[in-house]
């Protein structure tokens, strides 16, 4: 029998040896875990970001923007057509004496101010997800592309650890969209940004480049747009005050466009590309 | 018995006009004909002794028959040729390591060798954005001729002219970032 010191004692050394045990097992848990991590960071670095989680929230807002837009215009466009249809069909072209001509003119006319309304409403909104978006886009190209980055470094990116075809087929969408609806062009983007997580950095860099500068043509294009729309907007006013115009009076309303509007033909011409600078695809010799 | 001095004179002549013809055959410069062979490992050869026999200022002329030649019998191991004779170029001091690497990679290699540099993007490549665009798409037809005519490598041709387009939309969009911070 052993006596209750003997006891103390040997559970003592036993609960000593478990402790020490333990800690061997934390450390050597610890150890691989770090390696785990180190491998994992040295796996992945560099990563560059150029999506930062605002601007995946910008373009899905751009997207449901547009998408609100395009909703709010499509009754107001079908109903448009309808009046068009029905104004071809009266033969009202060029019987524009007739009352009911006229009144099924200023109809045309309302429903356009209804739609440059809605356009003049949704815009602004537009105009702020999809400026934020370029911007954030900017910040980022500029410090992760422009000022971290060597052409050659870029060019590394670009080519990635694997330029096999596996690495092509991952490769986005480059730019020319026509034809395609807004918000579906912004639900593609928002589509490839939010599952870039599996592609490489060089799907990402041209991704982020392609977006850019679509933002940056949009952005134009809607200030242009607005200016558009208050433009068309006082035309429309006009007419719909007047009803329809007369040759004097065309001859007022020409003197206020130019007053408001300045003059159409004095607006200066936008030089074209010089002959050959237009991309031209390439074609081997040894196409047949 | 004494000499007549017409008959020194003569023999003072033959020996400076046999000197003058011993030295002229010593400057007399190598040829440095192009290789005449279409195969392409004899041609590597008969460019080999040229370069070695003082045609070592002819690198240029000789690297563009050799890739002639080669054009004319494509296949994938041609790659190996070339490299194996710029290594050796390297070995036998008529090429530095860098000019070697740039003479591979301008044809063989789906990087382009336009844009090394050691400043970043903003600072230096926006500003030259036009030229690098241009040298890059001079050493795409470089690759062209490498890569597809030389080694049939296809797949590594339509990698670098991919790359071409990537990079001219990426650096657009990058410099226009760049210009904006201003």
């Amino acid at each position: 029998m052993t006596s209750p010191a003997l006891h103390v004692r040997v559970t003592t050394r036993r609960t000593v040896g478990y402790r020490k045990q333990l800690q061997l097992l934390f450390t050597t848990i610890l150890i691989a875990g770090a390696c785990i991590v180190t491998q994992t960071a040295s796996a992945n670095t560099p990563t560059i970001r150029l999506f930062p989680t605002t601007v995946v929230e910008d373009l899905r807002q751009t997207g449901n923007v547009a998408r609100d837009m395009e909703t709010g215009l499509q009754e107001v466009i079908g109903r448009l057509d309808q009046q068009q249809e029905l104004y071809i069909e009266s033969k009202c072209d060029g019987a524009e004496n007739d009352a009911g001509c006229t009144r099924l003119a200023r109809q045309i006319g309302a429903t356009y101010l209804e739609m440059l309304t809605i356009m003049e409403e949704r815009l602004p909104d537009m105009e702020h997800t999809v400026n934020n978006t370029r911007i954030s886009l900017e910040k980022g190209l500029r410090n992760e592309l422009g000022r971290k980055m060597t052409p050659w470094t870029l060019q590394e990116t670009l080519i990635g650890t694997n330029s096999s075809a596996t690495a092509a087929q991952a490769v986005p969408t480059l730019r020319g969209r026509s034809g395609m609806r807004l918000s579906e062009r912004f639900k593609q983007y928002y589509q490839l940004v939010a599952t870039s997580g599996a592609k490489g950095d060089q799907s990402l860099a041209v991704l982020a480049s392609d977006i850019y500068l679509d933002m940056e043509e949009t952005s134009v294009l809607i200030e242009r747009t607005r200016q558009e729309i208050a433009r068309a907007t006082l035309m429309e006013q006009l007419n719909q005050s007047f009803g329809i115009i007369t040759p004097e009076m065309i001859e007022v309303v020409g003197g206020v466009k130019s007053i408001l509007f300045g003059d159409e033909g004095s607006q200066p011409l936008v030089a074209g590309p010089p002959p050959g600078s237009i991309e031209q695809a390439y074609r081997s010799p040894l196409e047949q | 018995m004494k000499k007549s001095p017409i008959r020194q004179t003569t023999l003072l002549a033959a020996v400076i006009c046999l000197a003058a013809v011993l030295a002229s055959c010593a400057s007399t410069q190598p040829t440095c004909a192009s290789p005449q062979t279409r195969n392409l490992d004899a041609a590597i050869q008969a460019t080999q002794a040229s370069l070695s026999g003082g045609c070592q200022a002819e690198f240029d002329r000789y690297y563009d028959d050799l890739l002639t030649i080669a054009e004319g019998d494509p296949k994938p191991e041609n790659k190996r040729a070339f490299s194996e004779f710029l290594v050796w170029s390297t070995d036998e001091g008529l090429l530095s390591t860098r000019q070697a690497e740039d003479y591979y990679n301008r044809y063989f290699n789906v990087k382009f060798m336009s844009l090394k540099g050691d400043y970043n993007n903003c600072s230096h490549t926006c500003p030259n954005k036009q030229k690098v665009l241009f040298d890059m798409e001079r050493e795409l037809s470089e690759k062209e001729r490498g890569l597809l005519n030389v080694s049939l490598d296809n797949e590594g041709y339509y990698r670098a002219d991919r790359l071409y387009q990537e990079v001219e939309l990426v650096l657009e969009a990058t410099c226009t970032a760049c210009a904006a911070a201003r």
